[in-house]
C-alpha cells in the first residue's frame, strides 16, 4: 500500500506542475461549463426553462462525452510519452523504481485522470443546479444517470488506455497524437465501410469497433431508454430508420475489453523494451 | 564485499545476425568498496550500455552481473537501493524546478525533505532550487544530477561522463564534488572522456573497447608504474633499433623526448650492458611513468584506426 501512495504522490506532483495539465482541464470545463451557463441563464429568465438535477444530467453528461474521451486520450499522451523523450522514465527506474512499478504510475495517472473529468464534470453540474431557480424531481442521480455517468468514464478509460498504449509504443507525443487521430479518422471510414456492407455481421461488427463503443457509451440514447423511444417515434412519422444501440452492459464488457488489451500490451512493451 | 561485480556480461542490440550489434561483449571486472572506479572507452565502446545494465534500464542479452553480491531480481531490485546513479545526461522533467525534481527523486527512492536541502547545499544549488530545470546552465544540470544520486545517501555512486560539456571552472567543481564523496567513503563509479580528470581522480581504471575491457586495475598497475624507461643516446635511430631487438623489452615507441621502452624484469642495469654491448652510448636513462591517456590511446588505438578508415 505505501509503493500506491508513492506512485500516487509522484505522479500528482509531475502533473500539477506541467502546465498542459491545466490547459486541458480548463478547456474541458469551459466547453462542458458554457451550454449550463446558458441553461442556468434561461432558467432565470424563464420559468418553463429549468435546469435542475437529476432532469439536467443526460445534458450535462452529453456535453462532456463530446470532448472528455478524447481530452483524456490526448491527456495521457502529453504526460506520459515525454517520459521517455525526456529519459525521465529511465532516470526514475534508476532512481529505484521497477518498470512495472512505473507503468502501475501511469495507471493510476489514467484512473486519477478520468475521476478528475468525471469530477468536475459533477460539479459543474452540481454547481448549475444550485444557481439556478426551481427544484428537480426526486433523488440527485438516478440509476439511468448513473450508468450514463459509468459509461461516459469508460469511454474516457478506453481513451485514455490507448493514450498511455500509444506513448509507450512511440514514446513521442507528437508521433502519438498523430497516430491517435489517424487512427480516429481510419476507423471513422471503415465504420462507415462495414455499416453500408450488405452483411449483417459486417455491420454488427462495426458497432463494436473501440471509436464507436466509446461514442455508442457517451451517447445519452443509450443509456435513456425513453429518450431513445421518443426519438424513434419521431424519426417513424419522418420515415426515417430507427436508430438501434447494443446493450449498454454489452458495450461496458467491449470497452473493459479494449482497456484491458491495450493496457497488457503497454505492459508487456515496457518490461520487453530497453529504457 | 564487491559493490559492483560483473561476470562475461553481454548485450546485443537487434536479433537478426547480419544486423545485430554486439555492444558489450562478455565483459568482467570488479569494483571494490571505497574505489574510484573510471570506466574508459570512446564513443560507442560500451561504457552506457554496460552502466545501463547496472542500474537495471538495460537487459543484459547473457552473462551476469553482482551489486552488493546480489543478482537475483528482486535482490537487485533491494541492492539498487543503496545505488545513485546518473546515466549520459542528467535527466529530469525540464517544467519543473531542481527542488520539485529532486521531490521526485526523493519520493522515489523514500527520503525526506531535510535531505532535499542537504543535497542541494553540498552541489551548491540552494539559492536556485526554486528555478524550472530547464533555465539551468549545463553545469548546474550536472550539479542537480549529482544531488539527485546523493539523496539516498548511497554506497555507490555511478556516474556516467559528469563532466560532459562543462567548462574548467564546472568540471573543478564536479572533481571537488567527487573528492567530498570519496573522502566519505563511497565507492564511485564514474565514466569519462576526460583523462587527465580520470587519473587526477580515480584509485582504479577499466578501459573498454569495442565492447570489451582491454585493460583494468589500479591507475598505476594500468600504466605500467615502474616497467617502462625513457631512454636517451646521441643517436636515436640506433637506440631505438637496438631496444627493439632486446629480448626483454615488449614494446618500443619514439616519443618527443626519446625512446620509451617497456620492460618484462626492469632491469636497467642489463639494459646498459646491452645497450654498450651494442655500440650505443646512454645519455639518459630514467624509470618512465606514462600519462593515462598515453596509455587509453595505445590500447584503443584499433579502434581509432578502425574509425578513421570508416571517416575516409
Amino acid at each position: 500500500m505505501k509503493i500506491l501512495s508513492v506512485l500516487l504522490r509522484i505522479e500528482w506532483l509531475k502533473a500539477v506542475k506541467r502546465r498542459s495539465f491545466w490547459v486541458a482541464v480548463a478547456a474541458f470545463a469551459v466547453f462542458t461549463a458554457l451550454p449550463a451557463v446558458e441553461r442556468v441563464r434561461n432558467a432565470h429568465s424563464d420559468p418553463n426553462a429549468v435546469f435542475a438535477l437529476p432532469e439536467s444530467w443526460p445534458d450535462i453528461l452529453g456535453t462532456a462525452a463530446g470532448i472528455g474521451p478524447l481530452f483524456v486520450g490526448v491527456l495521457m499522451i502529453l504526460l506520459v510519452a515525454p517520459e521517455f523523450s525526456w529519459r525521465t522514465a529511465r532516470q526514475n527506474v534508476i532512481d529505484g523504481l521497477s518498470k512495472e512499478r512505473f507503468y502501475a504510475g501511469k495507471v493510476m495517472l489514467l484512473a486519477g485522470l478520468v475521476l478528475f473529468f468525471m469530477a468536475t464534470t459533477v460539479l459543474i453540474g452540481v454547481g448549475g443546479a444550485l444557481l439556478s431557480p426551481g427544484a428537480g424531481g426526486p433523488g440527485f442521480v438516478r440509476s439511468s444517470d448513473f450508468g450514463y455517468m459509468s459509461g461516459l468514464a469508460l469511454a474516457m478509460l478506453v481513451f485514455g488506455s490507448a493514450g498511455l498504449f500509444l506513448s509507450a509504443l512511440v514514446r513521442s507525443s507528437g508521433s502519438a497524437l498523430g497516430i491517435l487521430f489517424l487512427y480516429l479518422f481510419v476507423e471513422e471510414g471503415v465504420a462507415r465501410l462495414m455499416s453500408g456492407a450488405g452483411r449483417e455481421a459486417l455491420r454488427s461488427a462495426a458497432e463494436f469497433l473501440p471509436f464507436n463503443v466509446v461514442e455508442d457509451l457517451g451517447d445519452d440514447l443509450a443509456h435513456y431508454p425513453e429518450v431513445l423511444a421518443e426519438v424513434n417515434a419521431d424519426r417513424a412519422e419522418r420515415s426515417l430508420a430507427l436508430l438501434e444501440f447494443p446493450d449498454v452492459e454489452v458495450l461496458a464488457v467491449a470497452a473493459l475489453a479494449y482497456s484491458a488489451f491495450l493496457l497488457g500490451i503497454s505492459l508487456l512493451n515496457m518490461r520487453k523494451r530497453d529504457l | 564485499m564487491h559493490p559492483i561485480q560483473t561476470f562475461d556480461l553481454t548485450k546485443r542490440y537487434g536479433t537478426r545476425a547480419a544486423k545485430s550489434v554486439l555492444a558489450v561483449d562478455r565483459i568482467a571486472f570488479a569494483v571494490a568498496e571505497g574505489q574510484v572506479f573510471g570506466f574508459l572507452g570512446p564513443n560507442g565502446s560500451g561504457k552506457t550500455t554496460t552502466i545501463g545494465m547496472l542500474v537495471g534500464t538495460i537487459k543484459p542479452t547473457s552473462g551476469r552481473f553482482r551489486l552488493f553480491g546480489a543478482s537475483g531480481p528482486k535482490g537487485l531490485m533491494a541492492a539498487r537501493a543503496r545505488v545513485g546513479a546518473t546515466l549520459e545526461t542528467p535527466n529530469f522533467y525540464p517544467y519543473m524546478s531542481g527542488r520539485d525534481n529532486l521531490r521526485v527523486a526523493a519520493a522515489v527512492k523514500g527520503v525526506g525533505r531535510p535531505r532535499i536541502d542537504e543535497c542541494l547545499e553540498l552541489v551548491g544549488l540552494s539559492d536556485r532550487a526554486k528555478h524550472r530545470f530547464n533555465t539551468y546552465s549545463l553545469g548546474m544540470k550536472q550539479r542537480l544530477a549529482l544531488a539527485a544520486t546523493m539523496l539516498n545517501d548511497p554506497e555507490l555512486i555511478i556516474l556516467d561522463e559528469p563532466a560532459n560539456g562543462l567548462d574548467p571552472q564546472g568540471i573543478r567543481e564536479i572533481r571537488e564534488i567527487i573528492r567530498i564523496l570519496a573522502e566519505r567513503g563511497k565507492t564511485i563509479f564514474l565514466s569519462s572522456h576526460l583523462l587527465a580528470e580520470v587519473e587526477r581522480t580515480c584509485s582504479h581504471v577499466a578501459i573498454i573497447r569495442k565492447g570489451r575491457i582491454v585493460t583494468w586495475g589500479a591507475v598505476a598497475e594500468v600504466v605500467g608504474e615502474g616497467s617502462a624507461v625513457l631512454l636517451r643516446a646521441p643517436d636515436t635511430e640506433a637506440l631505438a633499433g637496438a631496444m627493439e631487438a632486446y629480448p626483454d623489452s615488449t614494446s618500443v615507441r619514439r616519443t618527443d623526448d626519446g625512446i620509451v621502452a617497456t620492460l618484462d624484469s626492469g632491469d636497467l642495469a642489463s639494459v646498459t650492458r646491452y645497450l654498450s654491448g651494442q655500440g650505443v652510448h646512454l645519455s639518459h636513462l630514467a624509470p618512465y611513468r606514462p600519462s593515462l591517456e598515453e596509455v587509453f590511446i595505445d590500447v584503443t588505438q584499433g579502434a581509432v584506426d578502425s574509425m578513421t578508415e570508416i571517416a575516409s
